[in-house]
């Protein structure tokens, strides 16, 4: 009797590439490449839990239109009690993710032009050439500094509303009017990230399973594509026609 | 609760009270001459015995007042401003209380529905089953009324005596006062009475007397008349109260805005995959021909 095939020092007997994920990333592993590890993928959903959390929490106290999201954690008066709290988790998180991320966030030449309005309404019409997208696209980047500069705004603001006994008059009335204003821009923000990661086939399996198939890889970030396999740039439209 | 006799005119993160317009109520005031306060604090005690308020430790601040500002537990509050008017010592004694406004900051900022209401006879009022201790009201005030309770969690403030004044009593501090500056009447009544001692003052020597309604604010039910009307802040009190812009921008056009914006985003996505659907749709990705216009 043969043990079963497994890689080198786990007892994982799984999929391959999914085992390989917990650990490494940017590496292929059979025809799948390894988009993000575990711990890449357990900061994102403990950022994305607290989120929706902080929001959900946030909401029926912001309009009474959301009120009957109040009832959901039992009322409006838990509501107010848990808000700051999981604002507080929520801050933590996006700071870990952020440190974790930042290195990787830079913005290059290519992701300048990415968000130029021209060129981003191109990309949403999949028309835009990415052939000097890597691993996060201009967007991607964009989002990541976006977020941190609404969370950092979200937490000193949410101080200021928490504690109003430390703070003057017109701090609070400010924090008030920009705690609320970058919630809508940030909230906005997110809808469309989470439209965008879920509407291409494979994209929100990257961030379940953290492995991406190479068409995916190479339609969506060939430089990232050519980096992990070694391929060589051209051939491009060949391999999408015979996909 | 709110009294069950009143009618809610405008409630707190509502989009309307529930007036049924079968009667005309009145509007009530409360009427405070600041000439005629001789200091004694009888409507403070008055003021804590009706609304069985627990006596809160007095603070000496180098005058006759009993704390600092008003309290949680402490609705109703004698100042006493030691200043000088004209080159003159003068001794202002002013009545501070909720204004009962006309267009209610607090309840503007309000997030809970029905915690603050104004009853359809205009006084203001706060629900405390319905609060929820967010303290967006004292952001809302431009008197620095609301008084965020430690022990209850929730705001508490003058109510205008609304559970004497439904039965047709006079609030406790009106009942109280021996001097007679304090009356309780229609609001149309109190302000008349205002301008007959506002005439009395200037005959007797006080040119800027005058009766302190700020429209800033749509009107306060509390009518004081000051005898330094062109300097209300001497007694402490705004010269020109208005809800503050950033909470009225915050309510309105920043909460409209946001909502339609959200609904848009919602709307413009489902629309983006209806007419785009995902890049590998079926649509092959070529370069498109060089003259060809999308």
């Amino acid at each position: 009797m043969t043990a079963p095939r497994t890689l080198p020092g786990t007892e994982f007997s799984g999929d391959a590439a999914i085992s390989a994920a917990r650990t490494k990333e940017d590496i292929v592993v059979g025809d799948r490449l390894v988009r993000f590890r575990w711990r890449t993928r357990a900061l994102h959903w403990l950022v994305a839990l607290t989120f929706v959390l902080t929001l959900f929490t946030g909401l029926p106290i912001w309009t009474p239109i959301f009120g009957w999201m109040a009832y959901l954690f039992g009322g409006l008066q838990v509501v107010r009690w848990l808000h700051p709290w999981f604002g507080v988790v929520f801050s933590f998180f996006i700071l870990i993710q952020f440190i974790d991320w930042v290195g990787e966030m830079g913005m290059t030449q290519a992701d300048r032009q990415f968000i130029q309005l021209g060129n981003f309404l191109k990309y949403m019409r999949w028309e835009l050439d990415e052939e000097g997208v890597g691993k996060y696209n201009g967007g991607q980047k964009l989002l990541f500094w976006l977020s941190a500069l609404a969370a950092l705004g979200l937490l000193l603001t949410g101080i200021v509303i928490w504690f109003p006994n430390l703070f003057g008059e017109g701090l609070r009335e400010a924090s008030w009017l920009i705690h609320d204003i970058t919630f809508i821009l940030f909230t906005l923000l997110i809808m469309g990230h989470i439209y965008l990661g879920i509407v291409e086939p494979g994209t929100f399996t990257a961030m379940i399973e953290g492995t991406v198939s190479r068409d995916w890889a190479r339609l969506n970030h060939p430089a990232w594509y050519r980096e992990v396999t070694g391929a060589e740039r051209g051939g491009r439209e060949e391999d999408r026609r015979t996909r | 609760m709110p009294i069950q006799g009143l009618e809610i005119l405008q409630s707190s993160a509502s989009l309307r009270g529930q007036p049924s317009a079968l009667r005309r109520t009145p509007w009530v005031s409360k009427y405070i001459d600041t000439s005629t306060c001789i200091g004694c604090k009888a409507c403070e005690v008055a003021c804590q015995e009706w609304n069985d308020l627990p006596s809160v430790p007095t603070q000496q601040t180098g005058t006759y007042q009993t704390l600092p500002s008003l309290h949680a537990q402490y609705w109703n509050l004698i100042r006493f401003d030691e200043t000088e008017v004209n080159g003159n010592f003068a001794l202002l004694l002013r009545k501070e209380q909720c204004m009962h406004c006309g267009d209610p900051g607090c309840l503007r900022a309000c997030p809970a529905p029905g915690a603050i209401v104004q009853y359809s006879n205009g006084i203001v009022d706060v629900n405390p089953e319905q609060c929820i201790g967010c303290r967006l009201c004292e952001t809302g005030c431009p008197f620095d009324v609301p008084r965020f309770s430690e022990q209850t969690g929730k705001m508490s403030k003058c109510t205008l005596c609304v559970d004497r004044t439904t039965l047709g009593l006079e609030p406790a501090c009106v009942k109280a006062c021996p001097t007679g500056c304090l009356h309780y009447g229609t609001k149309e009544d109190m302000l008349a009475l205002g301008e007959h001692r506002v005439a009395q003052l200037k005959a007797n020597g006080f040119a800027n007397a005058g009766v302190y309604d700020p429209k800033g604010v749509g009107g306060t039910n509390v009518v004081t008349v000051l005898k330094y009307a062109d300097k209300p802040e001497l007694y402490g009190l705004p010269a020109n109260p208005t809800v503050p812009l950033t909470v009225r921008i915050d309510k309105k056009p920043v909460r409209w805005i946001g909502l339609v914006a959200m609904a848009a985003t919602v709307v413009g996505l489902v629309g983006h995959y209806l007419r785009y659907g995902p890049r590998t749709g079926g649509r092959p990705k070529s370069p498109p021909p060089p003259e060809r216009q999308s």
